[in-house]
């Protein structure tokens, strides 16, 4: 039963990952290990705490609405309904690659990997360059200093354009790693970094359907 | 690519080899690019006892202003700013770092038998961001633009039209900024804990000094994001014209309230849940027995934070909130006692079947426990929402947060600082200073925040300048000014009792306590490497487990579970402690401290408003963050 | 008979956690009702107050009262099981089965459910009852 106080497994079968320094040795060790890696506990943590930043911001839009007889008020234009949603959706779908890259990475296929990843960004910058030039344009038209609905409007919406833009900054950074090779350490990256795109995909519906709520 | 079993070599050849891979660099440099978690935590260590004397000397200013009526030695602006920042100083800049930051740090590892957490150049990244803000705050003292709205900083007084100027802007960057470094603690404390742990560590087998700091790291993770929102929101109603907290406009003071107590809460069981990790360790230890209702208790330390994320708004029962909003906070507070409970009992119960030693650690736990009874007392009594608008923001309040901070989260520290000492120096102190010094201390804060209650339910308001001779509170004021002195003496004794005994101490050894948890089992002070033989673990008190430790020394004899390919740490599953992989640590490196300076001039240009420098100083931080990523952990 | 080892972490998990997740729901939902009831904005759909919060005390209370039976049945089915010390033994709570972590879990879950029903009777019932919009 010492098997098990020492937690099950004997040294000589546990892998020495950090070792991996090519796409199959990264495979065969990662295919060893149990559990969600370190990194990705890691990424967990920060997507716990943005997470919960996101729901303090959303949780104070309900809380303005709520003591406001007409939202937005008066005089403010309503938000845009059927653009935003479609752009939603086209965001949360490059979760599939993100995810495709992981799974990928994980099986040590490093052209594909690169590959899912570049869908990826190609998809992520063009939902970012339009959301740019929407929000300078909104701008144009209502403030931040109007009222408080346009204040949250346009933090919450800001701050969720942030993480975006963040996100792409993580891929073009992944995609630079991965030109010289996939090691353990890249291997987990591209793993945490999916789970990133997972959580601000999630946001992203959170965020937009709340704002076009005032819409209803 | 076959993991290899490494040869048999003699015991001293292993820990040579060791001790030779983890070696730090030596001198200033090997401070500044330090990771290694005990270093970190001398680090922290220095610095919050240096804002703990800062905040002490605010308090004692205070306390000279309030020493009878009519005073007029400080000014009514430098008062305001004296109570804010120490509230501020002893709230962000002491207790937590001291808790988490020392301890935690230096603790955690050990206490699951791990060689570092999980992430050592972030936990490094930690104090720098910690020493930043600190400087950041202190700064705008010795500028004369300190924060002054109080701790809790409440709007429409702290807004633009009221308070103008730097110092509230410096209050919302300031707090900012110190919650960067708290959050990143407590990332690391959470994924250490359910990763790092000694294979065979199951949940159930994990010292409660862990499940205290992870329940606390939780706290700290989900509290400090709504307090980055209300502060954001107001940094911008403040320069950029929004209008968050505007009510003009749709706005909300309340929210400002709302937001600030959704962390505030959860900050109080931040302050002092770590306290009942160290109440839980020592007891044990001069008790020589294990703890009462282990699982209980473990469940209850986690149980206080989860709830106390539900009582926020009894911290505004005087603001005119709907009865039935009302309700719900002050059904959650009341329940919210019995996990503590739950712990004081446990306490007292060990205390009672087992054989207790009153040495100078115990002697403080058992202040802590009286105190921490006092002022829970005066928290239920709050439940009684009549009750509570009659006290709030008088003097009573002040009082029971204090017996509960001081009481429950201060003294269990300087109980820590004893019982620790030995380990981290090698040394043992002298015992009867440390007596002397802990009779002081109990008397003098007794002295100091029992009056309070009176003047409080006669009417005393907190915060106030100065009071008139009629008011009758001049001699409870005197009482708790002396009360302030001596306390003040007491931890100058203490302090000066640890300092002298560094110097002067007889040799400790290992485990002069006979204490239960992993950290007694190695040298002291502990090698850079922490275990030369990963621990084998079969229960919650694995240094009373002889038989398991005999065959951890048979373990090196023969070069099993050593881990000294590389710089290597063992990855386990989080809940049953299933051995999972090996992984190779970093070790010194620059970027910790480059980017934690990268960032204080993120936030040193934002507070004088050059919001384009303030971007290209955010570039520089990104710059950081990418070359800090440049380098990946591979094997020596 | 006993019930097979998967079932039983089923059982704790549900027992440790479903509890914890309701009491947030009914706190936070509840808390949320009381709020639309008293403000300006606040919507309404016909239903009235005490409505809302008895059936979110029963929906919940239901669930929390079920993760309690769950750990007690966890809890009675690993009693024996060393929860902390020893190592893991040979017979019946021996070898690879964390017996000592379901039994440690079942009973922290235990005091957990107990507090997180009084807590929602108290306050689910104290929001049901007569006009609760007057300012406190």
């Amino acid at each position: 039963m010492s098997g098990y106080v020492e937690g099950g497994t004997s040294e000589r079968l546990v892998p020495r990952t950090t070792d991996a320094r090519n796409a199959r040795e990264a495979a065969a060790l990662a295919a060893r290990r149990r559990g969600p890696t370190v990194s990705l506990w890691g990424m967990a943590m920060v997507v716990a705490s943005e997470g919960t930043l996101f729901g303090a911001f959303v949780g104070s839009y309900y809380y303005l609405r709520f003591k406001s007889p007409h939202w937005p008020p008066l005089g403010t234009p309503e938000p845009k309904v059927v653009v935003p949603l479609i752009l939603v959706a086209v965001l949360a779908t490059t979760s599939v690659p993100m995810q495709l890259a992981a799974l990928a990475a994980r099986a040590g296929r490093l052209w594909a990997t690169r590959s899912f990843l570049l869908v990826a960004l190609v998809v992520q910058s063009g939902y970012f360059a339009y959301e740019v030039h929407d929000y300078v344009d909104q701008l144009h038209r209502s403030t931040p200093q109007d009222n408080a609905y346009s204040s949250i409007y346009y933090l919450l919406l800001g701050a969720d354009h942030a993480h975006v833009f963040f996100g792409l900054l993580l891929n073009v950074w992944l995609l630079g790693k991965l030109a010289t090779g996939l090691t353990m350490y890249r291997l987990n990256a591209v793993q945490a970094v999916a789970l990133y795109w997972h959580a601000v995909n999630v946001l992203t519906w959170i965020v937009i359907g709340t704002l076009l709520s005032a819409a209803a | 690519m076959a993991t290899t079993v490494p040869p048999p070599a003699p015991a001293e050849e292993v820990v040579a080899r060791l001790e030779r891979m983890w070696e730090a660099r030596p001198g200033v440099l090997g401070w500044v690019m330090t990771t290694d978690h005990k270093r970190i935590g001398l680090l922290f260590f220095w610095t919050t006892l240096a804002l703990f004397g800062a905040g002490g000397v605010e308090a004692l200013l205070i306390r000279t202003q309030l020493i009878r009526p009519d005073n007029h030695l400080v000014s009514p602006g430098t008062f305001d700013e004296l109570f804010t920042v120490h509230g501020m100083t002893m709230i962000f800049f002491f207790i937590i770092p001291a808790s988490t930051g020392v301890f935690g740090n230096y603790l955690l590892p050990l206490m699951i038998g791990a060689r570092d957490m999980a992430f050592p150049r972030l936990n490094a990244l930690s104090y720098w961001v910690f020493l930043g803000s600190a400087i950041f705050l202190y700064t705008s003292l010795f500028m004369g633009l300190a924060p002054n709205a109080g701790w809790f900083d409440y709007v429409p007084l702290a807004n633009r039209r009221f308070d103008p100027g730097p110092p509230i802007d410096f209050y919302c960057l300031a707090v900012i900024f110190n919650s960067l470094s708290s959050t990143l603690t407590a990332s690391n404390f959470i994924v250490t804990i359910f990763k790092m742990r000694a294979p065979g560590m199951s949940f159930n087998r994990m010292p409660l000094f862990c499940f205290a700091f992870l329940a606390t790291s939780f706290g700290l993770l989900f509290a400090l994001p709504p307090l980055s929102a209300d502060t954001i929101f107001l940094f911008l109603d403040r320069n950029v014209g929004t209008h968050f907290f505007d009510v003009a406009h749709g706005g909300s003071t309340l929210l400002w309230q709302h937001l600030f107590w959704i962390f505030g809460h959860p900050e109080v069981y931040i302050l002092i849940v770590p306290a009942f990790g160290i109440a839980t360790s020592i007891i044990p230890a001069f008790t020589q027995r294990r703890l009462v209702a282990f699982p209980l208790v473990a469940i209850a330390e986690l149980l206080v934070v989860f709830i106390g994320f539900g009582v926020w708004a009894h911290h505004m029962f005087a603001v005119g909130m709907p009865v039935i909003t009302v309700v719900f906070f002050a059904a959650a507070t009341a329940m919210v006692v019995i996990p503590s409970t739950v712990q004081v009992f446990a306490w007292c119960m060990t205390f009672v079947t087992g054989s207790p030693q009153f040495r100078t650690p115990l002697l403080f736990i058992a202040g802590f426990i009286f105190m921490f009874v006092a002022g829970g007392l005066t928290g239920m009594m709050f439940v009684a929402v009549p009750f509570d608008q009659q006290v709030t923001d008088t003097y009573f309040v002040v009082a029971h947060f204090h017996y509960i901070i001081f009481g429950a989260a201060v003294f269990p520290i300087f109980a820590g600082f004893y019982f620790w000492f030995p380990k981290v120096t090698g040394k043992l102190y002298f015992e009867l200073p440390g007596q002397i010094s802990f009779w002081v201390v109990f008397v003098g804060t007794n002295l100091l925040f029992f009056p309070m209650h009176v003047v409080g339910l006669e009417g005393m308001t907190r915060r106030v300048y100065t009071y008139s001779g009629g008011s009758g509170w001049g001699p409870e004021n005197l009482a708790e000014s002396i009360g302030g002195y001596l306390t003040g003496a007491g931890i100058v004794l203490l302090l000066g009792n640890l300092l002298v005994s560094w110097f002067r101490g007889p040799p400790a050894g290992p485990d002069p306590w006979r204490a239960p948890t992993l950290e007694w089992t190695i040298p002291s002070p502990p090698p850079e490497y922490n275990f030369a033989v990963i621990p084998k673990v079969s229960s919650a008190y694995a240094a009373w487990d002889l038989a398991d430790r005999e065959e951890d020394r048979r373990k090196l004899a023969e070069h099993a579970l050593v881990l000294d390919q590389g710089h290597e740490q063992p990855v386990s599953s989080p809940i049953d402690g299933w051995f999972s992989e090996i992984v190779e640590m970093p070790h010194d490196s620059p970027w910790p401290i480059v980017l934690a300076t990268a960032l204080s001039l993120v936030f040193t240009t934002l507070v004088i408003h050059k919001y384009a420098v303030a971007g290209i100083m955010g570039v520089l931080v990104l710059l950081a963050l990418l070359f800090w990523h440049q380098e990946e952990p591979q094997n020596a | 008979m006993r019930p097979s080892i998967r079932l039983l972490a089923g059982f704790q998990w549900f027992g440790l956690l479903a509890g914890a997740a309701v009491w947030t729901a009914q706190h936070v939902v509840g808390y949320g009702i009381g709020q639309a009831q008293c403000v300006a904005g606040g919507m309404h759909w016909g239903i009235g107050n005490d409505v809302w919060q008895l059936t979110l005390l029963s929906c919940a209370g239901l669930v929390v009262v079920l993760a309690e039976v769950a750990a007690v049945v966890v809890y009675l089915a690993t009693r024996g099981a060393d929860y902390g010390s020893g190592p893991p033994g040979s017979g019946r709570f021996g070898g690879r089965t964390p017996y000592g972590r379901l039994n440690f879990f079942a009973m922290g879950a235990m005091l957990a459910n107990a507090l997180f029903l009084a807590i929602m009777l108290l306050d689910g019932l104290a929001a049901s009852f007569d006009v609760l919009c007057r300012q406190s």
